[in-house]
């Protein structure tokens, strides 16, 4: 699928490292430089197949939003494939095409990445491209409406007509008070249907800056000529001013949130939604590791106890949205038909308590590492993998390097700072929880009318 | 579209399989070896010929696969998915339509660890009553919450259903809700007995293996190993559709509707794959295909408009898929039949044909990165008894792909527009209307415990 907003639930899974990743093949082999205008490019030479992947990192996301442009970033994403003052819309992916090469994009709450994978012989077209989307993007007003048509259809698919995502929009706009964090990154409906031309112009020259941007590529490349493309496609860009850092904090939530969604459903849902730390804390390793004692895998501490002992739920998830600001730990539950969440939630609450009182045992803890030293390989195994992780060290840790200190931050993690971290985080006062109860459809149906009619009014 | 450099023809690097080692085992597994040392993960890929085609209700093989690690040899469920997880492996079980396979992905240095755990499973599960009873219950749960929540997810099975019919691939291979209630526990032991089996089994290891080791190992765990004594059964052909049929599938409170439009399209051993290939890819295989081009870049009336074709021993569905707003609807169907006649009376030209030669040669090395990759090349290849060549002449293949036979292949392997099994899942209520403009329609309920009106 193409151009898939990461929105809701928030996407960060729990990647990183582990193992003795000094020994990871080829990392000597990486180079970085800095252009001129302060656009950063990252190099993995790779050579065990002809291709390449390209990430570029662009530090925009919904955090960078207001009440009325809320889905801008996600939109732009979607506009930066639709023109540029050389080149019709539509003619960045025909030409990107006819040379071999696919590509992609999301947005989160942080971030907007690109991403092109091709054969090494498109190397310079897709420098090309790439230089010209962001020196000379175009709006064509007609490609505009259009492709608000698209975004409207993505979210009907993804909220809409989806039980999790609707019930976690929800939740999402709920757990912040100020925060942008708050908004969805697909967008608001009204607001999809509104922005501007002038928004997407200013939207553009505020973050589509050189100096807001980490390039990586990894792959059938050599440092030397992918710096040499990058100098004479890129550097030319000029460097605009910084953009305007996001100074709200959140304040302290000082007592749990509930959303009651009722709807036409067959399964019950619950969410919660805990306050958790930025994705640069220095608690970020003990966090993943407890949220894959949770919740990964059939051994994991949920999974057993509910789906497997209890058969109270049929399906646990997590994840940790890990951004520049501190943002939530999710869990979601998915129940059987007929379950009444009430009854199921004192359980749920029950364990998550006892972790915080009593900790995790050093076998779960090995798990834990173990299945992220199987998943870090398993992603440095591809070109893709690669790219991805530098630019993800890069911009939300500060150094691609540190992606290579990830495994003995891990490694190093015990049991005492899992528990410490299950007791900071796991705290029903600084919760949000989302409670998806099924109707009969005719009643939903005239739920909605009703919501309609009252906007209206 | 100026570019102020030189675009060569890309060469579309070939791939070739790597070397690797082949041995049929005395009681008839067949057993592939890839070594591969670059980084310490080890996979296997253990496929049993025949999947569903053995099933006595639908999801029984299902059923089956999805308890081989709930429970085996020395090893309660738990204890065994403790083994699994604790050293970081993954175990996981897969039936597509006429296969069940598991795989999974360990560190090289528990290598003992995961041939002891994948012989236990497939040779001495438990099939404990109460892990039966807990399993078939939550996968009757999980189809309603997919239903709930992913309405694309399960389009496709009622579309082989209404196509295919009583045909085996018309059966839905993980069961529906109704049939898996009416599953019985003896039924797993029997599909077991008689189609779990080495004479049944293709098995691949890829990574970083100890190969004189895993000889050893394979010898002494699976070589006294029991023949299942049946073969997997036959599939026939099926037969296309003629004229159009409708399903209308009703989900009250949906904002889209939800299409797929298909027909009996080829096999696995279809000669022209490669025109084949090329012939999807410029109609809905890739971003600017036509299809996406008419129902996303130029209407924005869709999120996605994909089309393709599943090709299996006997012949698959070729089947587009995609969603619109209610009310848009009509206007979604309509384009996307109008696409598809255009590709049958207009073709395709020679500079579209080059764009997707260049396209699928730039992009085929993706998919034979990895180990795990070439595990399961090299498991596809093996059952569908296709050489290596399948994979080492592929870009030579096409290379040689003439509008011609791109010609050919849209004439034999795409429906026409005026043969087409048509599935919609939406507001009954406000699509109803429409739905009947393009041939009977037959309705049902998304909650209905089926995937089809009439089982």
């Amino acid at each position: 699928m193409k151009r898939i907003p990461s929105s809701t639930p928030a996407s960060a899974d729990v990647t990183a490292a582990p193992v003795s990743a000094a020994s990871a093949p080829g990392r000597e082999a990486i180079r970085s430089t800095v252009l001129a205008n302060g656009m950063k490019i990252i190099v993995w030479p790779v050579h065990n197949i002809p291709n390449v992947a390209l990430y570029n990192w662009v530090r925009a996301g919904s955090r960078n939003e207001a009440p009325g442009i809320t889905g801008l970033a996600h939109f732009f994403e979607h506009m930066m494939f639709n023109g540029t003052a050389r080149r019709r819309p539509g003619d960045f992916d025909k030409l990107m095409e006819a040379q071999g090469g696919a590509n992609n994009a999301f947005t989160s709450d942080d971030v907007t990445v690109y991403q092109d994978w091709f054969p090494r012989g498109a190397l310079e077209l897709i420098f090309d491209l790439e230089a010209d989307r962001i020196a000379n993007l175009a709006f064509d007003p007609e490609v505009i409406e259009s492709e608000r048509g698209v975004v409207y259809s993505e979210r009907r698919l993804s909220v809409d007509d989806n039980n999790h995502g609707y019930l976690a929009e929800q939740v999402q706009a709920a757990a912040y008070v100020a925060h942008p964090y708050r908004f969805p990154t697909i967008g608001w409906p009204a607001d999809i249907q509104s922005w501007q031309l002038r928004d997407l112009q200013a939207f553009f020259k505020t973050y589509y800056a050189p100096n807001n941007q980490t390039l990586v590529l990894a792959g059938d490349v050599s440092p030397e000529e992918a710096f040499a493309l990058a100098r004479k496609y890129l550097e030319p860009i000029p460097r605009q001013d910084a953009p305007e850092p996001v100074l709200t904090r959140e304040p302290p939530q000082l007592a749990e949130r509930r959303i009651v969604v009722r709807r036409s459903a067959q399964t019950p849902l619950i969410q919660y939604a805990y306050k958790a730390p930025a994705a640069a804390d220095e608690r970020a390793p003990a966090l993943s590791l407890l949220l894959s004692i949770l919740v990964d895998g059939d051994a994991s501490r949920l999974y057993r106890l509910l789906v497997e002992q209890q058969k109270l739920i049929i399906d646990v998830g997590g994840n940790w949205h890990e951004g520049f600001d501190p943002a939530l730990v999710w869990l979601y539950f998915t129940l059987p038909e007929g379950a009444d969440p009430d009854a199921v939630q004192p359980v749920i609450d029950a364990e998550l308590a006892r972790i915080a009182r009593e900790g995790v045992s050093e076998e779960e803890l090995r798990r834990a590492k173990n299945l992220v030293a199987v998943s870090f390989w398993k992603k440095l195994a591809t070109i893709d993998g690669k790219a991805q992780l530098l630019g993800e060290y890069d911009v939300f840790h500060g150094d691609w390097a540190r992606l290579f200190d990830a495994p003995a931050q891990f490694e190093r993690v015990t049991v005492e700072q899992v528990q410490a971290v299950a007791r900071d985080v796991l705290d029903v006062n600084r919760r949000t929880v989302g409670v998806l109860l099924p109707e009969p459809a005719e009643l939903a149906a005239e739920d909605a009318e009703e919501d309609l009619e009252s906007e209206d009014a | 579209m100026n570019t102020a450099y030189a675009l060569t023809q890309p060469s579309g690097a070939a791939v070739h399989v790597p070397a690797h080692e082949r041995v049929v085992l005395p009681n008839g597994i067949t057993l592939l070896v890839v070594p591969s040392p670059e980084v310490p993960l080890i996979s296997f890929h253990a496929v049993f010929r025949g999947g569903p085609l053995g099933d006595s209700k639908p999801g029984v093989a299902s059923l089956v696969a999805g308890l081989l690690d709930k429970g085996a040899g020395s090893r309660n469920a738990f204890e065994f998915v403790d083994a699994v997880e604790g050293a970081g492996g993954s175990f996981s079980t897969v039936t597509g339509t006429e296969a069940l396979s598991i795989s999974g992905q360990f560190l090289a240095r528990d290598q003992s660890l995961m041939l002891e755990l994948l012989s236990d499973a497939i040779t001495r599960p438990r099939f404990e009553a109460e892990e039966f009873e807990k399993l078939r219950a939550r996968r009757i749960e999980l189809i309603k919450a997919t239903k709930d929540s992913d309405p694309a997810e399960v389009i496709g099975t009622y579309g082989r259903a209404t196509l295919f019919g009583s045909h085996p691939y018309g059966k839905p291979s993980t069961g529906s809700e109704e049939s898996l209630a009416s599953i019985a526990h003896q039924d797993v032991l029997d599909y077991y007995r008689a189609h779990i089996g080495p004479d049944r089994l293709i098995l691949v290891f890829a990574g970083d293996l100890d190969v004189g080791a895993l000889r050893r190992d394979i010898t002494e765990r699976l070589g006294h190993w029991r023949k299942a004594g049946t073969a997997a059964a036959a599939v026939a052909e099926p037969a296309c559709a003629r004229g159009r049929r409708v399903l209308l599938v009703d989900s009250p409170e949906s904002a889209q509707t939800y299409f797929w439009i298909g027909n009996v399209g080829v096999n696995k051993r279809y000669v022209e794959h490669a025109a084949l290939d090329l012939v999807n890819t410029l109609y809905g295989g890739r971003f600017t295909s036509m299809l996406n081009t008419e129902l996303r870049i130029k209407s924005g009336l869709s999120y996605s408009a994909r089309a393709g074709f599943t090709r299996t021993t006997a012949a698959g569905e070729f089947a587009i898929r995609s969603f619109t707003d209610t009310e848009n609807t009509a206007t979604a169907l309509d384009l996307s039949l109008e696409t598809l006649t255009r590709l049958k009376t207009t073709g395709v030209t020679h500079d579209m044909l080059d764009s997707a030669r260049s396209y699928v040669l730039g992009q085929y090395p993706l998919n034979f990165e990895t180990a795990a990759d070439w595990a399961s090349a090299l498991v596809e290849l093996e059952f569908y008894g296709l050489g290596p060549e399948y994979i080492d002449e592929y870009a030579a293949q096409l290379r040689r792909v003439t509008l011609p036979v791109a010609r050919t292949v849209i004439d034999h392997a795409f429906p026409k527009a005026d043969d087409l099994v048509i599935v919609l899942i939406g507001d009954a209520a406000k699509i109803r209307e429409a739905a009947s403009r393009y041939g009977e329609v037959t309705e049902m309920s998304l909650t209905q415990p089926s995937f089809s009106p009439s089982s």
